[in-house]
């Protein structure tokens, strides 16, 4: 087959999409069990020393047995507690593992196609794209939408679902005015929030101070001072523009039309917030910086896309028509109108060969079309053998008015 | 035997990470230490004796730390080991690659995107997913526009990286401020046009049809051919002809074959009572073919004998008529027959390597590849993805356009217009690719 080399499946390259479907369960992976091993360490430490200490008084006659009792209580509690956040860890982990046991063999799949016509390719794919647009809706905050498709398609193990739903809830409490939320998962991430440099906690301890001073009464002013020197101010060396703009908003009030201190005032700035919120989730768990679907459809589209898709007088070729000699019986993908907007700015393809059809024959009205296609319109529109018509403006011409085209 | 693919390899060593240790093995650890510090407490509050208690609380000590050790030492270790394995396996056959970041072309066309998918979900069928999907996408963008910013969300974060460094992000807003709002009326007319249940109706007849067609049931597609046989007829279709051609074939094998009642509408008598109230129109156009249906009638008892079996043998049909009535269906709608996102992606993961290979290259560079009119590498696809006449102007080596048409010389040859110009000696020039010569005004501009 000719086509063999476009046609090939070639294994690995084909997979740069799905990185994040095995890299994602991965990190949380390892995420969950640092927060169980945390937890872990946190309590052991609590009952040990609390152990110790109870045994020691317990020994000098300073704790009575009652209170070693008491003690005892307290420490069985507290591993109570413990051991409901290990299964939940545990419940995490087995159903991560689950995830990527499906997720794994979802693209091991493919290992058996070895052509993009291969038959149950399609259906690969197409499962590919399920995936690829519950990403997309996750990701703009269709959740509903994400959760409909997935159900539908049976899928669920093979998306993220809770994971961006629990991101666009904190996403969500920041546009409403809430950074919480934001601050408690900045306090979970800390560490890799240190590492990867992010600004986030610094721009919420901001936002603080600035709703403190939104208030304009004395008392919370000084509660704000109090706030910046403990939660600001450690910045400094960092972020000393910021901080010192932040600094001069005490002498500005909330209605300041001053720059730059009416754009820290102003309530747009949640949403600022909750787009750093939103990089620092992605980045932090290694996800692309946009939905995976943009990617595939800006390379997809101007893989597609040809000078044609856009032109003004209708390409000949752009008639859908089953023919013999290859172009593809259907409209074409780009001139339909899904798309034909979304991929009005970006470029087309690039191709170093011609590829039309054969025997191609000119029509007095300039446009060209192969042998094949006139012949079989002609008959099925009943005309003659003498005559053929025009695919795309239904012109009825002799035949011997044609001209042949040589393409080189 | 082939080699393991990368994901193969991966698959085995999966196999052997979900049978190590997980978290769960700490779980009963944790338990006794609660039994350990609940035998303690029993034995303290049955006595109350600050001997038993102190000697309890010691003797208690090294146990309750042997079984944190193992917790935290070895059971957490355990689970680490698991992930580790499975880290590696993923480092090495599956090793990060770089996906393109910097730029994303599609940032600001969420709300075509958004058409696309529902129109996607319409045209699969999935109306309740379609559904939920405008819902949801109408109801957010109504509380975005209260949150004015937010709706531009995706082109913040786009290169929020570099607007976070330099810090000016207020300088930033106003301007996208006023993309997303002109965005706003295209967004409306987007998803509100699918709102209207009009593409929604026509999608679900159209599935309706092909349910029917599926369990061999051809008169509603028959029906709703003759409805639109004007369109058709000027598509240059011939599908109401196929439909009821094989209708009256379906009709001829009779019940034995169709299953349907063994009735007067059944059989060879109903076919032939079918050819006459339905042939007629198509007497003209498709005369021969009529012929040798009715011809068949002689052999009827021993079709697959006669020189008629091939007419008869539609196993096939069905699944054929199928996709040529989703064709027609979705060309009077001006829709493509194959959902246009489902190639789309598929083309954008055969172009993808290309891409990667490409921005890799070039990131020193720091050129944008979707600022060109054509992309600067080659993106190979399969032919049945190529819907166009491709021709690429054998002097330029390069793709004719709008505005430099390709144009055909006396000879017949096709040279792209500039070609032309650039070879054009006073008013003449010679064909390079024949002796011949020719007169600019001889030469006339072609529509592949």
């Amino acid at each position: 087959m000719a086509d063999y080399e476009e046609t090939k499946i070639n294994q690995e390259a084909h997979l740069l999409l799905d990185q994040p479907l095995l890299r994602l369960p991965y990190e949380l992976l390892r995420k969950n069990l640092r927060n169980a091993r945390f937890q872990a360490d946190k309590d052991a430490t609590f009952v040990k020393n609390l152990l110790k200490e109870t045994a020691t008084g317990s020994l000098n006659a300073k704790t009575s047995p009652e209170d070693v009792v008491k003690n005892l209580d307290v420490m069985i509690t507290r591993m109570r507690g413990l051991k409901r956040k290990l299964s939940a860890c545990a419940d995490e982990e087995d159903r991560l593992y689950r995830h990527l046991e499906a997720r794994v063999a979802h693209l091991s799949e493919l290992s058996t196609m070895h052509t993009v016509e291969d038959v149950k390719y399609e259906a690969w794919s197409r499962k590919r794209l399920d995936r690829l647009m519950v990403d997309y809706l996750l990701r703009h905050g269709y959740n509903a939408s994400a959760t409909a498709l997935a159900e539908d398609r049976g899928i669920q193990e093979l998306v993220d679902i809770d994971t961006f739903v629990a991101m666009s809830n904190i996403r969500n409490s920041l546009l409403n005015g809430s950074f919480t939320e934001a601050l408690a998962w900045c306090t979970d991430n800390k560490k890799a929030l240190r590492e990867m440099k992010s600004k986030l906690e610094f721009m919420l301890r901001c936002q603080q101070f600035i709703e403190m001073m939104r208030t304009d009464s004395p008392a919370r002013m000084n509660e704000a001072i109090a706030h910046a020197k403990r939660f600001i101010i450690p910045f400094n060396d960092t972020y000393q523009s910021e901080v010192s703009q932040v600094a001069a908003l005490l002498a500005y009030r909330p209605d300041t039309t001053m720059e730059p201190y009416a754009s820290w005032y102003s309530p747009k700035r949640w949403a600022l917030l909750a787009d750093i919120f939103t990089e620092a989730h992605n980045q932090l768990l290694g996800l692309p910086t946009f939905p995976l679907l943009h990617i595939a459809l800006s390379s997809g589209l101007s893989a597609l896309k040809t000078p044609a898709c856009h032109s003004t007088h209708g390409p000949s070729s752009s008639q859908p028509f089953p023919n013999f000699t290859g172009i593809s019986a259907n409209l074409c993908p780009i001139c339909s109108t899904e798309l034909n907007e979304l991929a009005r700015g970006i470029p087309y393809a690039q191709h170093s060969r011609s590829y039309v059809d054969s025997d191609l024959l000119m029509l007095p009205n300039g446009r060209v079309y192969g042998k094949a296609r006139l012949q079989e319109y002609a008959s099925k529109a009943g005309l003659g053998e003498d005559q053929v018509k025009d695919l795309v403006t239904s012109e009825i011409f002799p035949t011997d008015k044609l001209r042949r085209v040589y393409i080189t | 035997m082939e080699k393991p693919t990368a994901m193969e390899s991966i698959q085995a060593e999966m196999a052997d990470v979900v049978k190590m240790p997980r978290i769960s093995t700490s779980l009963a650890h944790v338990d006794g230490i609660i039994q350990l510090l609940s035998e303690a407490k029993e034995k303290i509050a049955a006595t109350l004796d600050p001997h038993t208690a102190s000697l309890t609380m010691t003797k208690l000590q090294n146990p309750a730390k042997v079984a944190f050790d193992t917790i935290i030492g070895d059971d957490f270790k355990k689970a680490t080991a698991a992930h580790k394995k499975l880290g590696k396996a993923l480092d090495k056959h599956f090793p990060p690659k770089p996906l393109p970041s910097e730029h994303d072309a599609m940032a600001n066309h969420q709300d075509q995107i958004n058409r696309a998918i529902a129109m996607h979900f319409l045209r699969e069928g999935q109306f309740n997913v379609a559904s939920t999907f405008i819902d949801e996408a109408q109801e957010m963008k109504a509380r975005n526009s209260r949150y004015s910013a937010s709706s531009v969300s995706d082109s913040y974060s786009l290169d929020s990286s570099e607007a976070m460094d330099e810090d000016q992000p207020e300088e930033a807003s106003p301007t996208m401020t006023a993309t997303s709002a002109g965005q706003h009326t295209s967004e409306m007319e987007g998803l509100s046009s699918l709102q209207s249940q009009e593409l929604q109706n026509k999608f679900s007849e159209m599935y309706n049809i092909l349910q029917e067609l599926r369990a061999r049931n051809l008169l509603p597609a028959i029906e709703w051919a003759r409805v639109n046989a004007a369109e058709l007829e000027a598509r240059g279709s011939n599908l109401e002809f196929e439909l009821i051609k094989y209708q009256y074939i379906w009709l001829f094998k009779g019940p034995a074959v169709n299953g349907l009642p063994d009735d007067e509408n059944n059989g060879q008598a109903a076919a032939l009572r079918y050819a006459r109230n339905n042939f007629g129109r198509f007497q003209a156009r498709h005369l021969r073919e009529l012929d040798r249906l009715a011809g068949a009638m002689a052999y009827a008892p021993n079709i697959p004998d006669s020189p008629y079996r091939q007419d008869f043998a539609i196993e096939n049909a069905f699944s054929t008529v199928a996709t040529s009535f989703t064709r027609e269906f979705c060309s009077l709608l001006g829709l493509s027959a194959e959902s246009p996102l489902y190639i789309a992606a598929t083309a954008g993961t055969l172009a993808l390597p290309q891409l990667v290979k490409y921005i890799a290259k070039t990131r020193s560079r720091g050129t944008e590849w979707t600022s060109a009119n054509e992309l600067p590498f080659e993106t190979p696809l399969p032919r049945r993805m190529m819907y166009h006449s491709i021709f690429v102007c054998p002097v330029l080596k390069g793709q004719t356009t709008e505005t430099n048409p390709p144009v055909i010389l006396p000879c017949g040859h096709v040279l792209a217009q500039e070609t032309l110009h650039n070879l054009l000696k006073g008013q003449r020039f010679k064909c390079p690719y024949c002796p011949s010569e020719a007169q600019m005004k001889d030469t006339r501009l072609i529509i592949l």
